[in-house]
């Protein structure tokens, strides 16, 4: 594994960054913040130069490129930006592959002007991270299909157009077969959708979903009948290196204000840098910051090789997360109260970084898979 | 219309060193496209995109332009091609020899219609070559055009002056230099990179353009000025007093 940058690599991300810094000051991040809306000037500038369509293939007006590449521009935009709903290129391609021809239309139509297309509606209140217990049904009468049940904590609901809803069919033998995934036009009768106030991600509406009699078509179906989750693992396997993107970038960044407060802060006449307790400190988060990288850019570079990330994804998903938070607590730390204010950005890394240890697989989900993964390597 | 748009690399102003003696060191810089210079490509894009045509890159330097990276940073703005005259001689050529040198390498490409210059070199910031390859090749050479366009075969450009607007016909072929505010220059996406990659980069030597005249400068020293301690002197309030105190501050100091 080569670990230097291509210079088509250090292209991309240095144009990245340009584009970042043109539209993404602090003030603009804390308006989004404020009025909790998503960023639209900086979708508009990602769609209008390229960047939102980044991993999509070339007939959906998408620029296809190696994974690798693609996670080191997510964590470029994630040293600047809380998640806003950017990347969507792994679930997007699983939708692209996995959805009819009219159901792939749409998605791309709709991605193309910087929308987020669709929500992925799997959590339920009883099924998080057992989400075999998800009860939302798909039933069928006169010709059509009817999805009823009750959907938490879906990322984008209200500012999807569609929500790929998950529904489980409690009379199926093989309980491993008994998941199916629809197509819903969020704004179908039937569909009440309610957001969550939470801490952190402002710019990204949690929501819960109310489906009471929610009428589609058969052709609604995405995928095989009865495989939803089978189809889609691959997804989530990906979507936790997107985790670790947004986990490095946003620690290097709280790592980066960290270390040059330590150089100007004052006190006992001295700069703060020079004592020791915090020179560790940096030192810590140096380390951890290293280890994020080495380990996530080798999850993404094995995925490019074609080798297996089951267990390295959730090795790495587990580990960048925790340490993720561990560097921008220390971070807050070192910046005493000031980092603990809005004014400081370190205050918004730390509360946004914390619930990656939640989302797309809790800490001690990714431990359950390796858990048995490696023992099972040793068997 | 065929444009050909100059650039200079320059070094990269966070990784200058002051030294002790006030010298100034390059040594540990990374070299990068003059930031006038991207603006200036991007003018030239635009007006090839509405009026139709092509942008050639044009550079002449030291061994720096042989930086793959640099190549690829350049062509991924648009132009379809780049020239470059590469010799250590030009490494440290005062404006009069880059004039001469890119004005030579103008004719040698042939039926170029329009040259395109930025405010000035990202490092020194004489603003003098583009005025100079139009004195060179006898054509009309405009600077600080602020807004252009093309119609019947001669350019619309906007001059910015301090107090006013000049509004210019000018006859092609001609030499403008643009504003920095012209316009922003452009992201590469990862498309335009990868095909950046591929296109033609024609390299010519000094001999190849017929030899560089000596130098119409003599450079004696380039120091940084020596730095100032901070006063550390604060002045609260914003009454007529405090401000007459916070002039005198700055009058004894001027």
């Amino acid at each position: 594994m080569i670990i230097q940058k291509t210079e088509e690599q250090e292209l991309l991300l240095e144009n990245l960054q340009e584009l970042m810094s043109r539209v993404c000051t602090e003030d603009y991040i804390r308006t989004c913040e404020k009025n909790h809306e998503q960023p639209h000037k900086l979708i508009e500038a990602l769609v209008e130069n390229g960047f939102y369509m980044l991993g999509l293939p070339e007939e959906y007006g998408g620029t296809p490129l190696d994974h690798l590449t693609y996670f080191m521009c997510v964590e470029e935009v994630h040293k600047i930006m809380p998640p806003f709903g950017w990347p969507r290129a792994l679930s997007l391609n699983e939708m692209l592959r996995l959805g009819t021809e009219e159901q792939r239309k749409i998605v791309a139509d709709l991605v193309k002007q910087g929308n987020m297309a669709f929500s992925f509606a799997i959590t339920e209140p009883q099924a998080g991270s057992d989400d075999n217990a998800i009860t939302t049904t798909a039933t069928r009468k006169n010709g059509k299909v009817y999805i009823n049940g009750q959907k938490t904590f879906i990322t984008g609901a209200n500012i999807s157009p569609y929500m790929l809803v998950a529904t489980k069919d409690p009379n199926s033998p093989d309980p491993r077969k008994s998941v199916s995934f629809w197509f819903v036009p969020a704004d179908a009768p039937g569909v009440t959708i309610q957001t969550l106030p939470k801490i952190g991600w402002l710019m990204l509406p949690t929501c819960e979903v109310f489906l009471d009699n929610v009428e589609i078509e058969e052709k609604d179906i995405v995928g095989v009948e009865g495989e939803g989750f089978l189809q889609l693992m691959k997804c989530f396997e990906m979507e936790r290196l997107t985790n670790c993107a947004v986990a490095l970038g946003s620690a290097q960044a709280a790592f980066e204000d960290a270390a040059r407060y330590a150089n100007q802060r004052v006190q006992f006449g001295v700069p703060i840098g020079s004592f020791q307790l915090i020179q560790e400190k940096l030192t810590y988060m140096a380390i951890k910051i290293e280890n994020m990288r080495n380990a996530f850019y080798k999850c993404a570079w094995e995925k490019d090789q074609g080798i297996s990330i089951q267990l390295s994804s959730a090795l790495a998903k587990l580990y960048c997360v925790q340490s993720g938070f561990e560097v921008a607590d220390d971070a807050m730390q070192i910046m005493g109260g000031i980092g603990y204010t809005e004014d400081c950005r370190i205050s918004r890394i730390w509360r946004d970084v914390r619930v990656l240890r939640m989302t797309d697989g809790t800490d001690q989900v990714m431990i359950h898979i390796a858990g048995r993964a490696l023992l099972k390597k040793y068997r | 219309m065929k444009i050909a748009v100059c650039y200079k690399l320059v070094p990269d102003e966070q990784d200058i060193v002051i030294n002790g003696d006030h010298t100034i060191s390059f040594d540990k810089a990374e070299w990068k496209i003059g930031q006038y210079d991207l603006v200036a490509v991007e003018a030239a894009m635009r007006l090839a995109e509405v009026a139709g045509g092509t942008v050639s890159a044009l550079s002449a330097g030291g061994k720096q332009l042989e930086n793959s990276k640099l190549k690829k940073n350049i062509l991924s703005r648009g132009p379809v091609d780049a020239y470059m005259i590469i010799d250590e001689t030009m490494s440290d050529a005062d404006s009069y020899q880059t004039a001469y040198v890119l004005a030579k390498a103008i004719e040698k490409i042939k039926d170029v219609d329009l040259v395109v210059c930025g405010e000035g070199s990202s490092d020194m910031y004489a603003q003098q070559v583009g005025s100079q390859i139009g004195e060179l090749l006898q054509w009309p050479s405009v600077n600080a055009i602020g807004t252009i366009t093309l119609a019947d075969g001669k350019l619309i450009a906007e001059r910015m002056l301090e107090t006013e607007v000049e509004v210019l016909e000018i006859p092609i072929p001609a030499v403008i230099s643009v504003t920095s505010d012209i316009f922003q220059a452009r992201i590469a996406n990862l498309k335009d990179i990868l095909e950046a990659g591929k296109k033609p980069v024609v390299r010519w030597d000094l001999d190849d353009i017929g030899g560089v005249p000596e130098m119409s400068t003599n450079v004696l020293s380039v120091l940084a000025p020596p730095q100032a301690d901070r006063r550390r002197v604060i002045i609260g309030g914003d009454s007529g007093d405090q401000i007459n105190e916070f002039y005198e501050h700055l009058r004894k100091e001027l």
